[in-house]
């Protein structure tokens, strides 16, 4: 709202001085006086006087009077004239469409000046031709606006059951779609205005709008150009005022449509020197770890226009070569957070603000950008869930491939394609000769996935993460995909990150995993273990949310919390059917209860007698 | 190519129902239209003279020969004799139609040169002090009527410091310095429009394209940021800033009537501002005809282009 208030004030200032030029007691704006002709500012005339002695100052004033006469006049008409078509048109379809808003296409074949010039070829130069011209031109565009809207509302609910009760048509859209309509047209006649002043004066500014000697901004800059020589700023005024009124009314506009269509804009973090120089991490020694990766205490904050959030929060991970672990969660669990910021592919208003990430004895997180692109692609690739958006449709695939191949091996074209061709084979591409000619946009799904991994393990990979890969394929495409990722990882030894929030996935593929909730892992273990036998309130209610067998599963009341909303205690307490009071109490640490067996949840005891009997 | 046939075939047809309203705003206008155009200032016109227009544009017979008559011409690229000095509008427009190119051609080159990089810069280093300078500067650019700036450079430049000419023109092959010369001013004030609008496209469409899932993939292929930049932003940003190209050809084909008016250039507009005064209305539409027609052509180049940066559309 606040960038409506400078512009709108000049614009509500220059229609007050357009409507109240004959009540401010200025001198005649058409009165010639040939003694005082292009006189400097003078007695009553603070401009000074035009080529025929005409006071400046009063023309100028009557001028915005004629400019926004025209203007206001044309953008109205279009626009009760244009939105009645655009009701028309979207309410009836067919022809009644055809009619009112296809047809309307055409004129926007023709470049706005010379429709107008033809026109006023045959009608003369006038303020009316004006006014007529510019409403035809700007007819479209409130036809197009009210078009689109009332198709939308068209399919909205609440019009559709009005519509079943039988109201009649004119009511429907008058009480439903009209509202509807408001905002856009409310901009598109802001557009109008602003757009009609600029060819009023332009058209004037030609001798073919308004008839002189009435005045005009266009009509004043006509005349001025004569004289410029003795008498620049005759020449300015127009032109100043001209500008400063479109210049108000396009900041309108903007402000206006970003009123009716709020989209909030993104804010950007700037990092301060003190991150950039000292990012807030001490260097720590590297660790004596045999695991691919191994991700300690990781915590990720975000700076929002809320303040900042962590959505991830003392997160850490092991994968050893050769094995597969599952990462599980509800979305918004901070699944996706983790392995993102592992790669160093998080936007800078991310952060890791504590925590190390340790892939063959070097810590990803402080890694400079260049150091970790050597890595990326390298020896740790990435999967990403939706194979179509994460390829570029304007690239072939085989070239994708290709330039993943020469980011990190020295070699020519001609080899980069052939090992192209080995990869496309290996993740069981047909013809793969041919295929890697073609466009994302003409491959399947499963196929493009293919294209992915391939793009993935060109560099062999020491950790390869993939992101809920199988999420946005069928059923047994996801299958193929699956069989695919093991066979290579046994190939290769190398450890895979499987993220995903199916489970059914997990056990198929993951010989470990760790179910994250609200940021935080709360359970990790063997499969065999974490499934057979659950001990966090969590992974048993997701369990239970498998549909399995005859009885019909059970789901998680409530949703994950925002990560600027999460509970003090533990973060599942909310919504956990064993929560005490302690639970909320605190925060929880995760409790190692053996190598490789750690569980977040202050009653697990209790809760599995069995286990901790064991 | 099925694909490139529809799109000529819906350029032909769109450019048909062009001069079909052309043709039909003439006789669309109430009252004869002989009478209309000898008209002036409410005097009524020499029967005579009126009679004799009839003739020469044929008002006599049917409607529907007239029109025959008048698409027929069309196809063999006769597009009558001025009213005034009875000379061929083709050859008019043959004459003047390169120079209007040319300046239209300088400007969106000019336009393109500053706007593009000037767009992806800004986006790169968005709320920094160059987006803010720029994003304000097309603002500011967006507002100036054309004919505003080209006025102002002519006051400045010409009157003021007296370092470029007013106007006019010289063939290149006679002087190219001096054509040279004398194409900048004009180029400058027809750029000024279309850079801004290229400025604002190609920032949002960076914009919109650095969040895109592929750019993530190019990122985690571990290629240079360049390389990243080049070809998986930039060139994907690419097309929306064409389609607005395309779509501001319109305006600026009218807005060089007005350039070519201030700066003298003698290409269409002089002959088109003759002719709408002097009411002669084979002229005119003879030019209305070969810019809009041009118009639709620039669009369909454009669409084509459009074409080869984005291969979703060849097979759609």
């Amino acid at each position: 709202m606040k960038k409506l208030w400078l512009p709108g004030t000049i614009v509500g200032l220059i229609i007050l001085v357009a409507i109240l030029a004959p009540l401010l007691g200025l001198m005649d704006p058409v009165r010639q006086d040939i003694a005082n002709r292009l006189a400097g500012p003078m007695n009553g005339s603070p401009l000074g006087r035009d080529e025929f002695g005409r006071d400046v100052f009063s023309r100028l004033i009557w001028g915005a009077r004629t400019s926004l006469g025209v203007a206001f006049a044309s953008a109205l008409i279009a626009g009760v004239i244009g939105t009645a078509f655009g009701l028309i048109g979207g309410w009836f379809r067919g022809w009644g469409e055809i009619f009112t808003v296809r047809s309307m296409d055409i004129i926007l074949c023709f470049p706005p000046v010379l429709l107008a010039l033809l026109v006023v070829t045959l009608m003369g130069p006038g303020a009316g031709t004006l006014i007529l011209v510019l409403s035809v031109l700007y007819l479209p565009g409130f036809a197009r606006v009210t078009y689109a809207e009332v198709l939308s509302a068209r399919s909205l609910d609440y019009v559709e059951a009005v519509r079943a009760l039988g109201a009649p048509t004119w009511r429907i859209l008058f009480r439903t779609v009209l509202p509807n309509v408001a905002g856009p047209v409310l901009v598109q006649l802001s557009l109008a205005v602003a757009s009609a002043v600029v060819l009023e004066s332009g058209l004037s500014f030609l001798g073919l709008g308004v008839v002189p000697p009435s005045p005009s901004w266009g009509l004043m800059i006509r005349g001025a150009r004569a004289t410029m020589e003795q008498a620049p700023m005759l020449l300015l005024w127009p032109c100043a005022a001209l500008t400063l009124t479109i210049l108000a009314m396009n900041l309108l506009c903007d402000g206006l449509r970003d009123a009716v269509d709020p989209r909030t804009p993104a804010t950007r973090r700037r990092i301060r020197v003190v991150d950039r120089l000292l990012p807030g991490l001490l260097p720590a020694a590297a660790p004596q770890t045999e695991a691919v990766l191994d991700v300690r205490n990781l915590t990720v904050e975000i700076a929002t226009p809320r303040g900042a959030i962590r959505p991830v929060q003392g997160v850490s991970l092991q994968v050893f070569a050769g094995e597969t672990l599952a990462v599980v969660g509800e979305s918004g669990s901070g699944k996706s957070v983790t392995a993102t910021t592992v790669m160093g592919l998080m936007p800078p208003i991310a952060q890791a603000v504590e925590g190390q990430a340790w892939l063959g004895g070097r810590d990803l997180l402080r890694l400079t950008e260049p150091e970790l692109r050597a890595l990326r692609g390298g020896p740790m690739a990435m999967v990403f869930q939706d194979p179509m958006s994460s390829l570029n449709p304007v690239h072939t695939v085989g070239a994708q491939v290709v330039e993943a191949i020469q980011a990190h091996q020295k070699i020519s074209s001609s080899d980069a394609w052939k090992q192209a061709e080995q990869l496309f084979k290996r993740v069981g591409i047909a013809d793969p000769q041919k295929r890697l000619r073609v466009y994302p946009h003409e491959m399947s799904g499963g196929m493009r996935q293919r294209v992915m991994i391939a793009m993935a393990i060109a560099n062999r990979p020491k950790l390869l993460i993939c992101d809920e890969p199988t999420t946005a394929l069928d059923v047994t495409v996801q299958a193929q995909i699956l069989d695919l990722l093991n066979a290579l990882k046994r190939e290769t030894g190398m450890g895979m990150i499987f993220i995903t929030h199916s489970l059914g996935v997990v056990s198929e593929i993951a010989d470990r995993v760790a179910v994250m909730y609200a940021g935080q892992v709360v359970e990790q273990g063997s499969v065999a273990e974490v499934f057979g036998n659950p001990l966090h309130p969590y992974t048993r209610a997701l369990l239970e949310a498998v549909p399995e067998g005859d009885e019909p599963p059970v789901g998680i009341p409530g949703i994950v919390p925002q990560p600027h909303a999460f509970p003090v205690g533990c973060r599942f307490a909310p919504r956990c059917r064993f929560a005490t009071p302690a639970c909320e109490a605190a925060p929880l640490p995760l409790e190692e209860i053996r190598a490789g067996r750690e569980v977040r949840c202050i009653r697990w005891h209790e809760l599995t007698p069995t286990e901790a009997a064991a | 190519m099925w694909w490139l046939l529809r799109r000529i075939g819906v350029s032909l047809a769109l450019a048909w129902i062009v001069a079909t309203i052309v043709f039909m705003t003439l006789h669309m206008v109430p009252g004869d239209p002989a009478e209309i155009l000898l008209s002036t200032g409410g005097v009524a016109p020499d029967p005579a003279a009126v009679a004799e227009l009839r003739e020469r544009l044929g008002l006599e017979q049917p409607l529907l020969t007239q029109y025959g008559q008048f698409l027929l011409g069309l196809t063999r690229g006769d597009l009558g004799t001025s009213l005034v000095d009875e000379y061929p509008v083709l050859d008019e427009i043959a004459l003047r139609l390169p120079r209007t190119l040319e300046l239209i051609f300088a400007g969106t080159i000019l336009a393109v040169i500053v706007a593009i990089p000037a767009g992806t810069w800004a986006a790169l280093h968005r709320g920094g002090v160059f987006d803010r300078i720029a994003s304000g500067t097309a603002a500011f650019l967006l507002a100036v009527p054309v004919f505003v700036v080209g006025t102002v450079l002519v006051l400045v430049f010409a009157q003021m410091l007296r370092i470029m000419p007013a106007g006019g023109y010289v063939p290149f092959a006679q002087n190219p310095g001096q054509h040279m010369t004398l194409l900048a001013m004009p180029a400058v004030a027809i750029a000024k429009g279309l850079a801004a609008v290229v400025f604002r496209m190609t920032r949002a469409s960076v914009l919109d394209a650095l969040s895109r899932d592929y750019v993530r993939t190019a990122r985690a292929k571990g290629i240079s940021p360049t390389r990243v930049l080049v070809r998986h932003v930039v060139r994907n940003a690419l097309t929306p800033v064409l389609t607005v190209l395309g779509l501001h050809m319109g305006t600026l084909l009218g807005g060089t009537v007005l350039v070519e008016y201030v700066f003298n250039w003698p290409g269409m507009s002089t002959p088109l501002l003759r002719a709408v005064e002097a009411r002669d209305y084979p002229m005119v539409v003879g030019i209305v005809l070969t810019i809009s027609g041009l118009f639709l052509l620039i669009n369909l180049i454009m669409d084509l282009l459009y074409a080869a940066l984005d291969p979703r559309i060849r097979t759609a």
